[in-house]
Protein backbone atom coordinates (compact mmCIF):
# COMPACT_ATOMS: atom_id res chain seq x y z
CA UNK A 1 0.00 0.00 0.00
CA UNK A 2 2.04 3.03 -1.16
CA UNK A 3 -0.57 5.60 0.63
CA UNK A 4 -1.31 5.40 4.04
CA UNK A 5 -3.91 6.90 6.17
CA UNK A 6 -4.84 10.32 5.88
CA UNK A 7 -7.25 12.68 7.30
CA UNK A 8 -8.11 15.70 5.86
CA UNK A 9 -9.98 18.43 7.99
CA UNK A 10 -12.69 16.10 9.10
CA UNK A 11 -15.21 16.70 11.66
CA UNK A 12 -17.36 14.80 13.42
CA UNK A 13 -20.27 15.31 15.68
CA UNK A 14 -23.54 13.71 17.32
CA UNK A 15 -25.94 15.62 17.32
CA UNK A 16 -24.64 18.81 19.31
CA UNK A 17 -21.78 16.85 20.31
CA UNK A 18 -18.37 17.70 18.49
CA UNK A 19 -16.23 15.00 18.91
CA UNK A 20 -13.12 16.24 16.14
CA UNK A 21 -12.94 19.64 15.04
CA UNK A 22 -11.21 20.41 11.69
CA UNK A 23 -8.32 17.68 12.05
CA UNK A 24 -6.26 16.81 9.50
CA UNK A 25 -3.97 13.91 10.18
CA UNK A 26 -1.47 11.20 7.97
CA UNK A 27 0.11 8.16 9.37
CA UNK A 28 2.66 6.79 6.91
CA UNK A 29 2.32 3.45 5.55
CA UNK A 30 3.90 0.95 7.96
CA UNK A 31 3.63 3.86 10.48
CA UNK A 32 2.13 3.57 13.73
CA UNK A 33 0.29 6.02 15.85
CA UNK A 34 -1.56 5.66 19.69
CA UNK A 35 -4.48 7.66 20.00
CA UNK A 36 -4.85 8.44 23.80
CA UNK A 37 -7.48 11.03 25.91
CA UNK A 38 -9.12 10.46 29.13
CA UNK A 39 -12.52 8.50 29.25
CA UNK A 40 -15.64 9.39 27.11
CA UNK A 41 -13.59 11.94 25.43
CA UNK A 42 -14.62 10.03 21.89
CA UNK A 43 -11.05 7.91 21.22
CA UNK A 44 -13.06 4.71 20.42
CA UNK A 45 -15.72 7.07 17.80
CA UNK A 46 -12.02 8.52 16.52
CA UNK A 47 -10.84 5.27 15.76
CA UNK A 48 -14.22 3.92 13.91
CA UNK A 49 -13.93 7.44 12.01
CA UNK A 50 -10.17 6.75 10.93
CA UNK A 51 -10.85 3.21 10.01
CA UNK A 52 -13.76 4.39 7.89
CA UNK A 53 -16.58 2.91 9.81
CA UNK A 54 -18.25 6.13 9.93
CA UNK A 55 -18.76 8.96 8.14
CA UNK A 56 -16.90 12.04 8.64
CA UNK A 57 -19.58 14.72 9.33
CA UNK A 58 -17.40 16.73 6.91
CA UNK A 59 -14.10 16.00 5.52
CA UNK A 60 -12.71 12.89 4.36
CA UNK A 61 -10.94 10.19 5.46
CA UNK A 62 -8.55 8.46 2.71
CA UNK A 63 -7.38 4.67 3.39
CA UNK A 64 -4.42 3.50 0.81
CA UNK A 65 -5.91 6.21 -1.17
CA UNK A 66 -9.80 5.42 -1.04
CA UNK A 67 -12.20 6.89 0.85
CA UNK A 68 -14.44 4.09 2.37
CA UNK A 69 -18.05 3.99 1.50
CA UNK A 70 -19.88 3.13 4.91
CA UNK A 71 -22.94 1.61 3.01
CA UNK A 72 -20.46 -0.34 0.47
CA UNK A 73 -17.71 -1.60 2.92
CA UNK A 74 -16.66 -4.18 0.14
CA UNK A 75 -15.76 -1.86 -2.40
CA UNK A 76 -12.13 -1.04 -0.35
CA UNK A 77 -11.35 -4.88 -0.40
CA UNK A 78 -11.49 -4.67 -4.05
CA UNK A 79 -9.11 -1.45 -3.82
CA UNK A 80 -6.77 -3.75 -1.90
CA UNK A 81 -7.36 -2.16 1.32
CA UNK A 82 -7.90 -4.74 4.02
CA UNK A 83 -8.71 -3.29 7.28
CA UNK A 84 -8.10 -5.25 10.36
CA UNK A 85 -10.17 -3.98 13.59
CA UNK A 86 -10.25 -4.85 17.11
CA UNK A 87 -13.30 -3.49 19.22
CA UNK A 88 -13.12 -2.76 22.85
CA UNK A 89 -16.12 -4.69 23.49
CA UNK A 90 -18.05 -7.09 21.40
CA UNK A 91 -17.56 -7.02 17.92
CA UNK A 92 -17.44 -10.73 17.26
CA UNK A 93 -20.33 -12.41 15.58
CA UNK A 94 -22.32 -14.16 18.30
CA UNK A 95 -24.00 -16.75 16.06
CA UNK A 96 -20.70 -18.37 14.41
CA UNK A 97 -18.16 -19.91 16.50
CA UNK A 98 -14.45 -18.98 17.16
CA UNK A 99 -13.14 -20.65 14.42
CA UNK A 100 -16.42 -19.22 11.81
CA UNK A 101 -15.99 -15.66 13.00
CA UNK A 102 -11.87 -15.46 11.66
CA UNK A 103 -12.81 -17.54 8.73
CA UNK A 104 -16.01 -15.21 7.52
CA UNK A 105 -14.13 -12.43 6.08
CA UNK A 106 -11.51 -15.21 4.39
CA UNK A 107 -14.82 -17.07 2.93
CA UNK A 108 -16.18 -13.61 2.02
CA UNK A 109 -13.56 -12.60 -0.02
CA UNK A 110 -11.89 -15.54 -1.00
CA UNK A 111 -12.12 -15.19 -4.79
CA UNK A 112 -10.44 -11.74 -4.06
CA UNK A 113 -7.85 -13.09 -1.97
CA UNK A 114 -7.47 -16.13 -4.76
CA UNK A 115 -8.06 -18.75 -1.85
CA UNK A 116 -10.81 -21.64 -1.71
CA UNK A 117 -12.90 -22.19 1.36
CA UNK A 118 -10.39 -25.25 3.04
CA UNK A 119 -7.64 -22.43 2.70
CA UNK A 120 -9.66 -19.99 4.14
CA UNK A 121 -10.55 -22.49 7.20
CA UNK A 122 -6.93 -23.69 7.42
CA UNK A 123 -5.78 -20.13 7.31
CA UNK A 124 -8.26 -19.20 10.13
CA UNK A 125 -7.10 -22.23 12.50
CA UNK A 126 -3.53 -21.27 11.68
CA UNK A 127 -4.74 -17.13 13.00
CA UNK A 128 -5.88 -18.88 16.07
CA UNK A 129 -3.41 -21.14 16.98
CA UNK A 130 -0.84 -18.00 16.90
CA UNK A 131 -3.24 -16.19 19.23
CA UNK A 132 -2.73 -19.51 21.49
CA UNK A 133 -6.53 -19.83 21.04
CA UNK A 134 -7.24 -24.31 21.98
CA UNK A 135 -8.56 -26.22 20.32
CA UNK A 136 -11.22 -26.52 22.28
CA UNK A 137 -12.41 -23.12 22.03
CA UNK A 138 -12.47 -23.21 17.85
CA UNK A 139 -15.80 -24.54 17.82
CA UNK A 140 -17.25 -22.71 20.82
CA UNK A 141 -19.63 -19.55 20.59
CA UNK A 142 -18.55 -16.05 21.76
CA UNK A 143 -20.52 -15.85 24.75
CA UNK A 144 -18.84 -18.99 25.78
CA UNK A 145 -15.63 -17.82 25.59
CA UNK A 146 -13.61 -16.01 28.82
CA UNK A 147 -12.97 -12.03 27.94
CA UNK A 148 -9.37 -12.69 27.44
CA UNK A 149 -10.16 -15.74 24.60
CA UNK A 150 -12.97 -13.05 23.15
CA UNK A 151 -9.86 -10.40 22.74
CA UNK A 152 -7.58 -13.34 20.91
CA UNK A 153 -10.36 -14.17 18.77
CA UNK A 154 -10.97 -10.43 17.64
CA UNK A 155 -6.93 -10.39 17.00
CA UNK A 156 -6.86 -13.66 15.06
CA UNK A 157 -10.05 -12.23 12.67
CA UNK A 158 -8.10 -8.74 12.65
CA UNK A 159 -4.99 -10.12 11.35
CA UNK A 160 -6.23 -13.29 9.22
CA UNK A 161 -6.95 -11.07 6.16
CA UNK A 162 -3.50 -9.71 6.43
CA UNK A 163 -4.25 -6.36 6.58
CA UNK A 164 -2.74 -3.47 5.61
CA UNK A 165 -4.80 -1.42 8.43
CA UNK A 166 -4.91 -1.92 11.54
CA UNK A 167 -6.96 -0.67 14.55
CA UNK A 168 -7.30 -1.50 18.03
CA UNK A 169 -9.92 -0.01 20.75
CA UNK A 170 -7.73 -0.57 24.20
CA UNK A 171 -6.43 -3.61 23.27
CA UNK A 172 -5.06 -4.86 26.59
CA UNK A 173 -8.22 -3.79 28.34
CA UNK A 174 -9.48 -6.28 31.03
CA UNK A 175 -6.83 -9.13 30.34
CA UNK A 176 -5.06 -11.28 32.58
CA UNK A 177 -1.61 -10.67 32.86
CA UNK A 178 -0.79 -13.80 30.71
CA UNK A 179 -3.18 -12.33 27.93
CA UNK A 180 -1.45 -8.61 28.26
CA UNK A 181 2.04 -10.01 27.69
CA UNK A 182 0.82 -11.94 24.59
CA UNK A 183 -1.00 -8.60 22.98
CA UNK A 184 1.69 -6.22 23.74
CA UNK A 185 4.31 -8.54 22.24
CA UNK A 186 1.97 -8.49 19.80
CA UNK A 187 1.54 -5.06 19.43
CA UNK A 188 5.49 -4.51 18.91
CA UNK A 189 5.61 -7.07 15.75
CA UNK A 190 2.83 -4.74 14.35
CA UNK A 191 4.59 -2.05 14.84
CA UNK A 192 8.00 -3.71 13.45
CA UNK A 193 5.79 -4.70 10.45
CA UNK A 194 5.91 -2.33 7.92
CA UNK A 195 2.90 -3.49 5.40
CA UNK A 196 1.01 -2.61 8.02
CA UNK A 197 -0.38 1.06 9.24
CA UNK A 198 -1.50 0.65 13.11
CA UNK A 199 -3.54 3.24 14.68
CA UNK A 200 -4.58 1.97 18.41
CA UNK A 201 -6.31 3.65 21.14
CA UNK A 202 -5.02 3.52 25.10
CA UNK A 203 -5.17 4.71 27.63
CA UNK A 204 -2.68 2.59 29.42
CA UNK A 205 1.24 4.19 29.90
CA UNK A 206 2.75 0.71 30.09
CA UNK A 207 1.46 -0.02 26.09
CA UNK A 208 2.39 4.08 25.36
CA UNK A 209 6.43 3.77 27.00
CA UNK A 210 6.84 0.14 25.40
CA UNK A 211 5.61 1.08 21.79
CA UNK A 212 7.46 3.91 21.75
CA UNK A 213 6.14 5.52 18.69
CA UNK A 214 3.88 9.33 18.17
CA UNK A 215 1.06 9.61 20.58
CA UNK A 216 -1.58 11.69 20.02
CA UNK A 217 -3.91 12.55 22.47
CA UNK A 218 -7.48 14.23 21.71
CA UNK A 219 -9.01 17.09 23.88
CA UNK A 220 -12.44 18.93 23.58
CA UNK A 221 -12.25 17.54 19.97
CA UNK A 222 -8.55 18.73 19.15
CA UNK A 223 -5.70 16.19 18.59
CA UNK A 224 -2.92 17.04 20.76
CA UNK A 225 1.00 15.73 19.93
CA UNK A 226 2.12 14.57 23.63
CA UNK A 227 4.87 15.67 22.44
CA UNK A 228 4.08 19.14 22.37
CA UNK A 229 2.34 18.75 25.66
CA UNK A 230 5.56 18.19 27.37
CA UNK B 1 -29.71 1.52 4.63
CA UNK B 2 -30.50 2.88 8.06
CA UNK B 3 -26.86 4.44 9.59
CA UNK B 4 -24.89 1.95 11.86
CA UNK B 5 -23.47 4.68 13.24
CA UNK B 6 -22.62 3.89 16.91
CA UNK B 7 -25.02 6.74 18.78
CA UNK B 8 -23.68 8.92 21.50
CA UNK B 9 -26.60 9.35 24.19
CA UNK B 10 -24.91 12.62 25.74
CA UNK B 11 -26.21 14.04 21.87
CA UNK B 12 -30.35 13.13 22.47
CA UNK B 13 -30.80 16.29 24.45
CA UNK B 14 -32.37 18.29 21.96
CA UNK B 15 -32.01 22.22 22.81
CA UNK B 16 -35.64 23.76 23.47
CA UNK B 17 -36.92 25.65 20.98
CA UNK B 18 -40.33 27.33 19.41
CA UNK B 19 -43.59 25.29 18.62
CA UNK B 20 -42.80 26.53 15.36
CA UNK B 21 -39.24 25.01 15.76
CA UNK B 22 -40.48 21.55 17.36
CA UNK B 23 -43.18 21.28 14.53
CA UNK B 24 -40.39 21.61 11.74
CA UNK B 25 -38.19 19.09 13.40
CA UNK B 26 -40.86 17.02 13.29
CA UNK B 27 -41.72 17.15 9.77
CA UNK B 28 -38.04 16.26 8.86
CA UNK B 29 -38.33 13.57 11.54
CA UNK B 30 -41.19 12.25 9.24
CA UNK B 31 -38.94 12.65 6.15
CA UNK B 32 -36.17 10.81 7.59
CA UNK B 33 -38.19 8.22 8.47
CA UNK B 34 -39.38 7.60 5.41
CA UNK B 35 -35.98 8.32 3.44
CA UNK B 36 -34.23 5.55 6.07
CA UNK B 37 -36.95 3.49 4.94
CA UNK B 38 -36.71 3.81 1.24
CA UNK B 39 -32.66 3.43 2.02
CA UNK B 40 -32.71 0.39 3.93
CA UNK B 41 -34.91 -1.23 0.85
CA UNK B 42 -32.63 0.02 -1.73
CA UNK B 43 -29.54 -0.90 -0.43
CA UNK B 44 -30.96 -4.46 -0.38
CA UNK B 45 -31.85 -4.10 -4.21
CA UNK B 46 -28.86 -2.77 -5.05
CA UNK B 47 -26.65 -5.47 -3.37
CA UNK B 48 -28.02 -8.15 -5.48
CA UNK B 49 -25.81 -6.30 -7.77
CA UNK B 50 -22.61 -6.50 -6.05
CA UNK B 51 -19.76 -8.23 -7.40
CA UNK B 52 -17.90 -11.42 -5.41
CA UNK B 53 -18.43 -15.12 -6.23
CA UNK B 54 -17.32 -16.08 -3.08
CA UNK B 55 -19.80 -13.61 -0.95
CA UNK B 56 -22.40 -14.61 -3.22
CA UNK B 57 -21.75 -18.36 -2.11
CA UNK B 58 -21.78 -16.99 1.57
CA UNK B 59 -24.81 -15.09 1.32
CA UNK B 60 -26.24 -17.98 -0.82
CA UNK B 61 -26.00 -20.08 2.77
CA UNK B 62 -27.49 -17.68 4.57
CA UNK B 63 -30.49 -17.52 2.52
CA UNK B 64 -30.97 -21.15 3.35
CA UNK B 65 -30.35 -20.87 6.82
CA UNK B 66 -33.10 -17.90 7.04
CA UNK B 67 -35.67 -19.80 5.11
CA UNK B 68 -35.37 -22.84 6.65
CA UNK B 69 -36.03 -20.59 10.50
CA UNK B 70 -38.73 -18.48 8.72
CA UNK B 71 -40.79 -20.79 6.47
CA UNK B 72 -39.65 -24.19 7.33
CA UNK B 73 -40.15 -24.29 11.14
CA UNK B 74 -43.62 -22.11 11.01
CA UNK B 75 -44.59 -24.94 9.07
CA UNK B 76 -46.29 -26.77 12.11
CA UNK B 77 -48.28 -23.72 13.18
CA UNK B 78 -49.08 -22.16 9.96
CA UNK B 79 -50.97 -26.70 9.48
CA UNK B 80 -52.84 -26.21 12.45
CA UNK B 81 -54.17 -22.51 12.21
CA UNK B 82 -54.86 -23.50 8.12
CA UNK B 83 -57.23 -26.69 9.90
CA UNK B 84 -58.78 -24.73 12.02
CA UNK B 85 -59.93 -22.08 9.83
CA UNK B 86 -60.89 -24.29 7.08
CA UNK B 87 -63.24 -25.70 10.30
CA UNK B 88 -64.66 -22.47 11.46
CA UNK B 89 -65.77 -20.81 7.60
CA UNK B 90 -67.60 -24.61 7.40
CA UNK B 91 -69.10 -24.08 10.45
CA UNK B 92 -70.42 -20.54 10.23
CA UNK B 93 -71.89 -21.06 6.59
CA UNK B 94 -74.07 -24.25 8.12
CA UNK B 95 -75.14 -22.02 10.52
CA UNK B 96 -75.96 -18.91 9.06
CA UNK B 97 -77.00 -20.58 5.74
CA UNK B 98 -78.34 -24.25 6.58
CA UNK B 99 -79.47 -24.70 3.17
CA UNK B 100 -75.94 -23.72 1.67
CA UNK B 101 -74.70 -26.33 -0.84
CA UNK B 102 -71.12 -27.02 -1.87
CA UNK B 103 -70.92 -24.84 -4.13
CA UNK B 104 -71.33 -21.80 -2.42
CA UNK B 105 -69.01 -23.59 0.31
CA UNK B 106 -66.04 -23.42 -2.84
CA UNK B 107 -67.36 -19.72 -3.75
CA UNK B 108 -66.75 -18.61 -0.18
CA UNK B 109 -63.48 -20.31 0.05
CA UNK B 110 -62.02 -18.62 -2.89
CA UNK B 111 -63.23 -15.41 -1.37
CA UNK B 112 -61.98 -15.76 1.75
CA UNK B 113 -59.20 -18.27 2.25
CA UNK B 114 -57.20 -17.82 -0.95
CA UNK B 115 -57.39 -14.12 -1.65
CA UNK B 116 -57.48 -12.84 2.10
CA UNK B 117 -57.09 -15.18 4.99
CA UNK B 118 -54.35 -17.41 3.34
CA UNK B 119 -52.03 -14.05 2.77
CA UNK B 120 -52.78 -12.32 5.63
CA UNK B 121 -52.40 -15.01 8.23
CA UNK B 122 -49.35 -16.11 6.93
CA UNK B 123 -47.63 -12.76 6.82
CA UNK B 124 -49.12 -12.73 10.78
CA UNK B 125 -47.36 -15.43 11.19
CA UNK B 126 -44.19 -14.74 9.61
CA UNK B 127 -44.22 -11.37 11.25
CA UNK B 128 -44.46 -13.02 14.47
CA UNK B 129 -42.71 -15.65 14.46
CA UNK B 130 -39.69 -14.33 12.45
CA UNK B 131 -39.95 -10.55 12.19
CA UNK B 132 -39.75 -10.23 15.96
CA UNK B 133 -36.45 -13.06 15.98
CA UNK B 134 -34.86 -10.34 12.75
CA UNK B 135 -35.50 -7.20 14.81
CA UNK B 136 -34.08 -8.72 17.85
CA UNK B 137 -31.31 -10.52 16.49
CA UNK B 138 -30.02 -7.02 14.33
CA UNK B 139 -30.90 -4.84 17.60
CA UNK B 140 -27.94 -7.14 19.75
CA UNK B 141 -26.10 -7.27 16.37
CA UNK B 142 -26.21 -3.36 16.79
CA UNK B 143 -25.53 -3.10 20.42
CA UNK B 144 -22.55 -5.16 20.28
CA UNK B 145 -21.04 -4.18 17.27
CA UNK B 146 -20.73 -6.82 14.76
CA UNK B 147 -22.81 -4.91 12.14
CA UNK B 148 -19.60 -2.51 12.47
CA UNK B 149 -17.31 -5.42 12.82
CA UNK B 150 -18.85 -6.81 9.60
CA UNK B 151 -17.85 -3.78 7.91
CA UNK B 152 -14.41 -3.18 8.83
CA UNK B 153 -14.33 -7.08 7.09
CA UNK B 154 -15.30 -5.42 4.03
CA UNK B 155 -18.75 -7.39 4.92
CA UNK B 156 -21.26 -5.14 3.35
CA UNK B 157 -24.07 -5.49 5.66
CA UNK B 158 -27.08 -4.71 3.15
CA UNK B 159 -26.08 -7.87 1.38
CA UNK B 160 -24.77 -9.79 4.03
CA UNK B 161 -27.43 -9.15 6.32
CA UNK B 162 -30.55 -7.43 5.02
CA UNK B 163 -30.81 -8.95 1.59
CA UNK B 164 -30.98 -13.08 3.08
CA UNK B 165 -33.48 -12.10 5.62
CA UNK B 166 -35.75 -10.03 3.03
CA UNK B 167 -35.28 -12.57 0.33
CA UNK B 168 -36.37 -15.33 2.66
CA UNK B 169 -38.95 -13.74 4.25
CA UNK B 170 -40.69 -13.08 1.11
CA UNK B 171 -40.37 -16.82 -0.40
CA UNK B 172 -41.33 -18.37 2.81
CA UNK B 173 -44.43 -16.14 2.81
CA UNK B 174 -45.60 -17.14 -0.53
CA UNK B 175 -44.50 -21.21 0.11
CA UNK B 176 -46.46 -20.96 3.48
CA UNK B 177 -49.27 -19.17 1.96
CA UNK B 178 -49.98 -22.11 -0.55
CA UNK B 179 -49.37 -24.77 2.12
CA UNK B 180 -51.78 -22.71 4.06
CA UNK B 181 -54.66 -22.52 1.36
CA UNK B 182 -54.54 -26.18 0.82
CA UNK B 183 -54.70 -27.44 4.41
CA UNK B 184 -57.26 -24.83 4.78
CA UNK B 185 -59.12 -26.31 1.73
CA UNK B 186 -58.35 -29.86 2.68
CA UNK B 187 -60.15 -29.36 6.43
CA UNK B 188 -63.28 -27.54 4.58
CA UNK B 189 -63.58 -29.75 2.18
CA UNK B 190 -63.84 -32.54 4.59
CA UNK B 191 -65.94 -31.09 7.01
CA UNK B 192 -68.16 -29.25 4.46
CA UNK B 193 -68.85 -33.05 2.84
CA UNK B 194 -69.66 -34.31 5.86
CA UNK B 195 -72.07 -31.08 7.41
CA UNK B 196 -73.96 -29.91 3.80
CA UNK B 197 -75.87 -31.97 1.14
CA UNK B 198 -73.83 -31.59 -2.15
CA UNK B 199 -71.01 -33.40 -3.03
CA UNK B 200 -67.70 -32.98 -3.63
CA UNK B 201 -67.91 -32.40 -7.82
CA UNK B 202 -70.48 -29.58 -6.54
CA UNK B 203 -67.73 -28.02 -4.01
CA UNK B 204 -64.83 -28.54 -6.78
CA UNK B 205 -67.12 -26.58 -9.61
CA UNK B 206 -68.17 -23.63 -6.68
CA UNK B 207 -64.17 -23.15 -6.29
CA UNK B 208 -63.71 -23.16 -9.84
CA UNK B 209 -66.33 -20.77 -11.21
CA UNK B 210 -65.38 -18.25 -8.22
CA UNK B 211 -61.79 -18.49 -9.66
CA UNK B 212 -60.21 -16.26 -12.08
CA UNK B 213 -56.79 -15.58 -13.94
CA UNK B 214 -56.39 -12.52 -12.07
CA UNK B 215 -56.57 -14.59 -8.61
CA UNK B 216 -53.34 -16.34 -9.31
CA UNK B 217 -51.78 -12.98 -10.09
CA UNK B 218 -53.26 -11.15 -6.65
CA UNK B 219 -52.46 -14.49 -4.81
CA UNK B 220 -48.83 -14.66 -5.77
CA UNK B 221 -48.66 -10.13 -6.11
CA UNK B 222 -49.97 -10.30 -1.87
CA UNK B 223 -47.10 -12.93 -0.64
CA UNK B 224 -44.13 -11.29 -2.55
CA UNK B 225 -45.20 -7.86 -1.84
CA UNK B 226 -46.32 -9.00 2.10
CA UNK B 227 -43.17 -10.96 2.77
CA UNK B 228 -41.04 -8.52 1.52
CA UNK B 229 -42.44 -6.12 3.62
CA UNK B 230 -41.97 -8.06 6.64
CA UNK B 231 -38.61 -9.03 6.32
CA UNK B 232 -37.48 -5.21 5.14
CA UNK B 233 -39.80 -3.35 8.08
CA UNK B 234 -38.37 -5.97 10.44
CA UNK B 235 -34.54 -5.26 9.42
CA UNK B 236 -35.24 -1.57 9.36
CA UNK B 237 -36.32 -1.54 13.08
CA UNK B 238 -33.81 -3.97 13.39
CA UNK B 239 -30.90 -1.54 12.74
CA UNK B 240 -32.82 1.49 14.35
CA UNK B 241 -31.32 0.23 17.58
CA UNK B 242 -28.42 2.58 18.65
CA UNK B 243 -26.53 1.62 21.60
CA UNK B 244 -28.64 0.35 24.37
CA UNK B 245 -30.38 -3.27 25.14
CA UNK B 246 -33.48 -1.54 26.24
CA UNK B 247 -33.99 -0.32 23.00
CA UNK B 248 -33.71 -4.45 21.52
CA UNK B 249 -37.42 -4.95 22.61
CA UNK B 250 -38.41 -1.59 21.86
CA UNK B 251 -37.57 -1.59 18.26
CA UNK B 252 -38.66 -5.81 17.93
CA UNK B 253 -42.36 -4.80 19.32
CA UNK B 254 -42.07 -1.70 16.87
CA UNK B 255 -41.16 -3.95 13.80
CA UNK B 256 -43.92 -6.32 14.20
CA UNK B 257 -46.33 -3.35 14.70
CA UNK B 258 -45.71 -1.97 11.74
CA UNK B 259 -45.29 -4.98 9.86
CA UNK B 260 -49.06 -6.20 10.94
CA UNK B 261 -50.34 -2.37 9.76
CA UNK B 262 -48.51 -2.15 6.54
CA UNK B 263 -49.13 -5.94 5.86
CA UNK B 264 -53.11 -5.26 6.57
CA UNK B 265 -52.67 -1.89 4.63
CA UNK B 266 -50.99 -3.46 1.88
CA UNK B 267 -53.76 -6.11 1.31
CA UNK B 268 -56.64 -4.48 1.60
CA UNK B 269 -55.03 -2.11 -1.36
CA UNK B 270 -54.73 -5.17 -3.37
CA UNK B 271 -58.39 -6.53 -2.42
CA UNK B 272 -59.69 -3.52 -3.36
CA UNK B 273 -57.76 -3.03 -6.47
CA UNK B 274 -58.94 -6.51 -7.50
CA UNK B 275 -62.51 -6.50 -7.20
CA UNK B 276 -62.88 -3.21 -9.02
CA UNK B 277 -61.14 -4.89 -11.80
CA UNK B 278 -63.03 -8.25 -11.64
CA UNK B 279 -66.39 -7.50 -10.12
CA UNK B 280 -68.36 -8.73 -6.78
CA UNK B 281 -67.12 -11.99 -5.11
CA UNK B 282 -70.01 -13.81 -5.25
CA UNK B 283 -71.63 -14.33 -8.32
Amino acid sequence: MSQGLELEGASFRYGQLWVLVETSLRVPPGGTLVLTGENGVGKSTLLYLLGGLVPATTGRVLLGGHEPSASRPSDLVRHGVRRGFVFQHGGLLSNLSALENVALALRYHADLFGIDEAIARERAREALAELRVAKTDLHALPAHLSVGVRQRVSLARALAIEPNFVFLDDPDQGLDQATTELVLDLLVRLRDDTRMTVVLTTTDPIVVERLGVPVMRLENGRLVSEERRA
Amino acid sequence: MRSTVPFDPRASRAPESSLAGRLGRRVVDVFRRAEGLLATLGAAALAVRTPGLAAREVVRRVLFTQILYTGFQAVGLVSAIGALLGATIVIQIELMVPSADSALIGKVLVAVVLRELAPLITAIVVAGRSGTAIATELGNMQVNHEVLALSSLGIDPARFIVLPRLVSAAVSVVVLMVYFSAVALIATAGLGLLLASAGSESLVGGIRSALTPYDFALFFGKGLGLGTLVGWLSCHYGFGVKSSPTEVPQMASRAVVMSLFGAVTFNTLLTAVFYWTVGPPLR
